[in-house]
């Protein structure tokens, strides 16, 4: 397609026109209009990709898989990351949506669930194409919206079943185990340790001998464990961790205490220690959930659909708002996550919907 | 400070007995719960379980007396969580590792501290020479060191392989670690330098009257960069010590530290106002907060109570310490 | 340099503020072993003249010299160095060091090698301090434990620490120094000053002529930021002083004795019967409308207590206190408010005033109602209403929203008592040191608007800064010793007892 400058200028025009007439009649479901999407040239595109912060593995993952991404369409991606501050995240998506949006992609993994909505409203006025994922309110449906094409995340109720399964396997189906809870108001942290009561119905031999909060971090995860440990002694067989910096943390506990290799690990998140961990035999599982495939689906997903490679309205609904699919990484598979890879593939305009385990329930 | 200082220039006797009645509020009030949880719980009670509070109150410890200098001269730090940061990486970076092959072992632990006496020179400029409150620059100096620690961590976590440095959160001597030693030595360092320095008496006297150093003829601002570079040495460390706890530097090691460092001192009695408490006091508050955390967990304690049971108690202690030197109308910020 | 050479003198000193000449001039010559008094009112240029001698004030023209040396003086070290040192008005001790530090402070020499203390040196060179002046206070205990009559004899061995530093006799300045002492207290200083004779000269500040003439060779008054004269204190009046410090015949009247009103009310206003609490045990006390009592006694006789008790704002365990025959429980301070009992604290700079708060907003702390329309505040209301009190009181300010804090103490002093006033229905005054720190002109208009008071039919408890200002001012007066009424005294215009009544039933 080629456009000389007026009549571009004009359907442009015409477009913004019928953007906004389309948002004000308010059509539901996918009411979108066709001149609006894929008008931009790929070069035009403009990626962004937005986390917390680059200070941990898993977030560093996910801005290097939207790098390699943009990498592979020509384009670089423009990092953002806001300390976990929802304001300055605000601030950011603001002043990203004052400039040239036409052609904006944005792959945004909001604070938590209330930063959506806004967020959400921002680029729906804009016309930017966004893609969100972990966080966001139950009635808040990316099918609602035009621009908002897809909100991803993964079944911690799942992750959180999985491992608890594996720790049980672990310690042979009999004995007790002890669980490190995430910050406790969060959705994931909710999710996962449901995830674990599930398992343990479902295990009846293995028994929670004590729960704890170490809010998702490494160091608290440290001094709890040691607590739990002198606390239960030697009936802790297996701990349960509700991401990998815990388990890690519980790791460094059990070799402080001498018990390294003889309690039983499981973790989820798959950072590229745990990975190691797991291989390694110290820690006996974990669950992926792809950082780098996350950074770079989002941007694959607005960039299809800005080039008009895919348009929203055939979207299945489905694909609007997934969980994607995750793995149980154990010792027999570890080799192959040791270094989060990307593959291409995963990528094409064609395949951005691949990894869907199912809808948001 | 007027405040503190008009109202201990109030009209009324004390007696020496009265001074140490007013100390004797923190340690009592540890006895307290110590025999409350130990009642409760007899795992608490347990030879392993004392070694364990004592063992995770280290880190704590080394922090609480940095900051006990700066609390003592009436200003605030909260550089202590970037700082650590800051520390913890440049250490994990210098002693073997698995991102480059660096092995400078102690060397490397040397300049982590180093780095952190820096930072905490930076946060003493900034208040002396640009007058920027305390509150405000060690704020920005905190934010500084965390975004050191992002550049260096640059995406992967540095894993330590110095046996040494691992070996501090590892090795026993006497049943505890050699981290809760080096936490002693601290301490110890941190009391002498309070009772025997010119640098130590005068950060108290700073806290207690400011401009009647001055009158003295004393040039007090270079005790205060002092103080704070000292405070950063000592953040350093704790930044070196979380790193070998962890067996890994984390932008993330000092998360939290400055405000329970605060809180810990407080709680031993340190006023916030300057001028009172000291090294011993802020020890004392560190072991309360341990106690505390780890009494909660052993008495078996619900995680979505804890948080709150442990504010309260902590409130409570803080007043049963300063009830006996309430002071009529005594102004309190 | 022989017997008759000046230890300081001090010639043609000039020094501008903004807006301000302070020092105009000055000259001034201390003796050898001598005590030179210096008086002027507020404001006369006494305190920048001390400031200009220990280096904290540089003055813009004028010489300085010490014992016939011409000296510049550019810091406290450098005066110090010069053998001339200073105890400041505000007492100047770090109260949470020991007294062994306060007084080595900034000279600690052999106490402090290479930044560690040698707390034995630190005490053996502290003792010595102490021993020049006979005290015998515990060097190593908590300066804040000691009573304040200690912590000026600390003051004292503090400042004689420059003997160590130049090898002449020192100049030692005491600015203020009886302001916080009890009557017993002042007599042992006096003690010490006349001992400080024997090896120094002392230039003492005081608002009390009468301390003045007491203890001093001879007195130089200051007025108008220039020497007005100077007296030889031997058989000198302080009227004399007085009006040299005022420029004209002073009025010696000063507390107004022919305004006090006749007291009649049938039934007190204050009525306290059996009151108790931790330092004062069986408060008996009337006070009718329109008269003023005043409570006398030395230090611990409990009588700040009794007065702070009245106001709610120290405990009681016994006893019951009645307003105009109502009986007020006294929970806390906002109780006594209600019930029309205004407080004038001693501690004015703490208690009685928001020092960087406007003198409106200082006017209307209690009386929030009078300038506010539900929780806001009406600054045109406010404005009409300081500006009345101000103008009444004469208080001079640049205005209402000028800082309290830059005011002179008497102004801030008016500023506090028209808080009372401003709430309109006050019945009974607590006035608790209310002319502390003032100087003469601004005691006087205090006791103008105490009389103006009671005469509007204003009860008034007074403790009173000096034995002659109680009697002075009261209609009455109770003496406290040691937690108990000892005596009841009349006390009417025309029949004042003497000084030495009241302290025969004081100690």
């Amino acid at each position: 397609m080629r456009f000389t400058a007026r009549p571009a200028a004009a359907i442009m025009s015409l477009s913004l026109a019928a953007a906004v007439l389309a948002g004000c009649s308010e059509q539901a479901a996918g009411g979108n209009d066709a001149a609006a999407e894929g008008a931009c040239q790929p070069s035009d595109v403009r990626l962004v990709g937005q986390v917390r912060n680059e200070s941990n593995p898993y977030e560093a993952s996910w801005l290097a898989g939207g790098d390699a991404y943009a990498k592979s369409v020509g384009l670089t991606q423009e990092r953002l990351t806001y300390d976990g501050d929802s304001t300055k995240q605000q601030e950011q998506i603001s002043q990203l949506l004052a400039g040239d949006t036409k052609c904006l992609v944005m792959n945004v993994l909001p604070n938590g669930d209330s930063d959506t909505a806004p967020i959400v409203k921002g680029a729906d006025q804009a016309g930017a194409y966004l893609v969100t994922q972990w966080n966001k309110p139950a009635d808040l449906d990316p099918a609602d919206h035009r621009t908002w094409v897809s909100h991803i995340t993964y079944n911690g109720v799942e992750s959180g079943q999985q491992i608890g399964d594996a720790l049980a396997t672990a310690i042979g189906g009999n004995g007790g185990i002890i669980a490190l809870q995430g910050i406790l108001d969060t959705a994931a942290a909710k999710d996962r340790f449901a995830g674990l009561e599930a398992s343990l119905k479902k295990n009846t031999g293995v028994k929670l001998l004590d729960q704890q909060a170490a809010n998702f971090s490494r160091a608290e995860a440290l001094t709890v464990t040691k607590t739990l440990l002198t606390k239960h002694g030697e009936h802790v067989k297996g701990i349960w961790a509700a991401n990998d910096d815990m388990a890690l943390g519980a790791l460094e506990a059990l070799q402080q205490q001498g018990l390294a290799g003889k309690v039983a690990v499981v973790g989820i998140d798959a950072v590229p220690d745990a990975v190691k961990a797991v291989q390694g035999g110290t820690m006996t599982a974990t669950v992926s959930s792809d950082g780098a495939w996350q950074g770079g689906i989002g941007l694959a997903i607005g960039y299809c659909v800005a080039t008009g490679k895919l348009a929203v309205k055939d979207i299945a609904a489905a694909n609007r708002a997934f969980f994607a699919e995750q793995f149980l990484i154990t010792k027999d598979n570890a080799a192959d996550f040791v270094s989060p890879k990307t593959n291409p593939a995963d990528f094409e305009c064609a395949n951005v919907f691949n990894r869907v385990a199912g809808p948001l329930t | 400070m007027t405040v503190t200082a008009g109202v201990t220039a109030a009209p009324r006797r004390r007696t020496r007995r009265g001074a140490a009645f007013r100390d004797a509020g923190p340690p009592v009030a540890l006895v307290v719960i110590f025999g409350i949880f130990a009642a409760l719980s007899p795992q608490f009670r347990s030879v392993d379980n004392v070694q364990n509070i004592v063992d995770a109150a280290a880190v704590l410890a080394v922090v609480t007396c940095g900051i006990t200098f700066v609390l003592m001269m009436g200003s605030i730090d909260l550089s202590a969580a970037g700082v650590m940061g800051a520390a913890a990486l440049t250490v994990s970076l210098l002693v073997a590792n698995n991102r480059n092959d660096n092995d400078f072992g102690l060397l490397g632990i040397l300049v982590a501290v180093l780095l952190g006496c820096a930072f905490g020179c930076l946060s003493g400029l900034a208040l002396v020479l640009l007058k920027v409150p305390s509150f405000m620059a060690t704020l920005g100096v905190s934010a500084v060191g965390l975004g050191v620690a992002t550049l260096l961590f640059a995406g992967v976590q540095p894993n330590i392989s110095d046996t040494m440095l691992k070996g501090w959160a590892i090795e026993r001597f006497l049943g505890f670690s050699y981290l809760t030693w080096i936490a002693a030595a601290c301490v110890l360092v941190g009391w002498l330098v309070q009772r025997y320095t010119r640098l130590g008496r005068y950060a108290f006297a700073i806290g207690g009257a400011e401009e009647v150093l001055t009158l003295s003829g004393v040039r007090v601002k270079p005790y205060k960069i002092a103080v704070f570079a000292l405070a950063g040495a000592f953040y350093g460390l704790g930044g070196v010590m979380v790193t070998s706890q962890l067996g890994a530097g984390l932008v993330q090691a000092g998360d939290g530290y400055d405000f329970s460092a605060i809180t810990a001192a407080v709680v031993g009695g340190t006023l916030l106002t300057g001028g009172r408490g000291g090294v011993l006091h802020s020890a004392v508050g560190v072991l309360l907060v341990m106690v505390l955390t780890n009494g909660l967990v052993q008495v078996g304690v619900s995680p979505y109570w804890q948080g709150g049971v442990e504010g309260l108690i902590v409130v409570a202690a803080v007043a049963a310490a300063v009830i006996p030197q309430r002071r009529r109308n005594q102004v309190v910020k | 340099m022989n017997a008759s050479t000046p230890a300081l003198e001090v010639r043609g000193l000039v020094k501008h503020y903004p807006g301000v000449k302070a020092l105009d001039g000055v000259d001034l010559i201390v003796r050898q072993n001598e005590v030179l008094g210096l008086a002027g009112e507020n404001g006369a240029g006494k305190s920048t003249l001390l400031k200009a001698l220990v280096g904290l004030v540089t003055p813009d023209a004028g010489e300085i010299y010490v014992r016939g040396e011409q000296v510049k003086l550019r810091s406290v070290v450098d005066a110090a160095d010069h053998g001339i040192g200073m105890v400041f008005q505000e007492q100047s001790l770090v109260p949470n060091l020991t007294a062994a530090e306060n007084i080595v402070l900034g000279s600690e020499g052999a106490a402090v090698r290479r930044g560690v203390y040698r707390w034995d040196t630190m005490r053996r060179l502290a003792q010595e301090q102490l021993d020049k002046i006979g005290s015998d206070i515990d060097p190593l205990a908590r300066t804040d434990t000691l009573t304040f009559a200690d912590r000026q004899m600390v003051e004292i061995a503090k400042v004689l620490r420059i003997e160590e530093r130049s090898q002449h006799p020192p100049v030692i300045i005491l600015d203020e120094p009886t302001s916080v002492l009890e009557s017993k207290e002042i007599e042992t200083l006096f003690a010490q000053i006349r001992r400080l004779r024997e090896f120094a000269s002392v230039i003492f500040v005081s608002h009390r002529l009468d301390e003045v003439l007491d203890v001093c060779d001879r007195v130089t008054v200051l007025r108008g930021g220039q020497s007005a004269g100077e007296v030889a204190t031997a058989g000198a009046e302080p009227g004399e002083l007085h009006r040299m410090m005022i420029g004209s015949t002073g009025s010696d009247d000063h507390y107004h004795e022919n305004a006090a009103a006749p007291v009649t009310a049938a039934e007190p206003r204050l009525s306290v019967r059996g009151m108790s609490g931790k330092t004062f045990h069986g408060i008996d006390l009337d006070v009718a409308a329109g008269e003023i009592v005043a409570i006398v006694g030395v230090h611990g006789s409990g009588r700040e207590d009794v007065c702070r008790a009245l106001f709610g704002a120290e405990p009681t365990t016994a006893g019951e206190i009645r307003m105009d025959g109502k009986k007020i429980d006294l929970p806390g301070t906002r109780a006594a408010c209600a019930a029309g009992i205004g407080y004038v604290p001693a501690e004015r700079k703490i208690e009685g005033m928001v020092g960087p708060m406007s003198v409106a907003e200082n006017m209307t702390l209690t009386k929030q109602r009078a300038r506010c329309t539900g929780p806001f505040v009406a600054p045109r209301k406010q404005a009409g209403l300081v500006d009345r009190w101000i103008e009444r009181l004469s208080i001079r300010t640049p205005g209402r929203d000028t800082a309290i804090g830059r005011l002179s103490g008497g102004n801030q002093q008016k500023v506090v008592l028209a808080r009372w006033l401003v709430a309109g229905d006050i019945r009974l005054l607590l006035l608790d040191h209310p002319t502390r720190g003032l100087d003469i002109g601004a005691r006087s208009e205090v006791y103008r608007l105490m009389r103006e008071l009671a005469a509007s039919g204003v009860a008034t408890v007074l403790l009173a800064d000096s034995l002659e200002e109680a009697i002075g001012m009261a209609d009455r007066i109770l003496v406290m010793n040691d937690g108990r009424v000892a005596a009841e005294i009349a006390c009417p215009s025309g029949g004042k007892p003497s000084p030495l009544d009241l302290v025969k039933e004081m100690v």
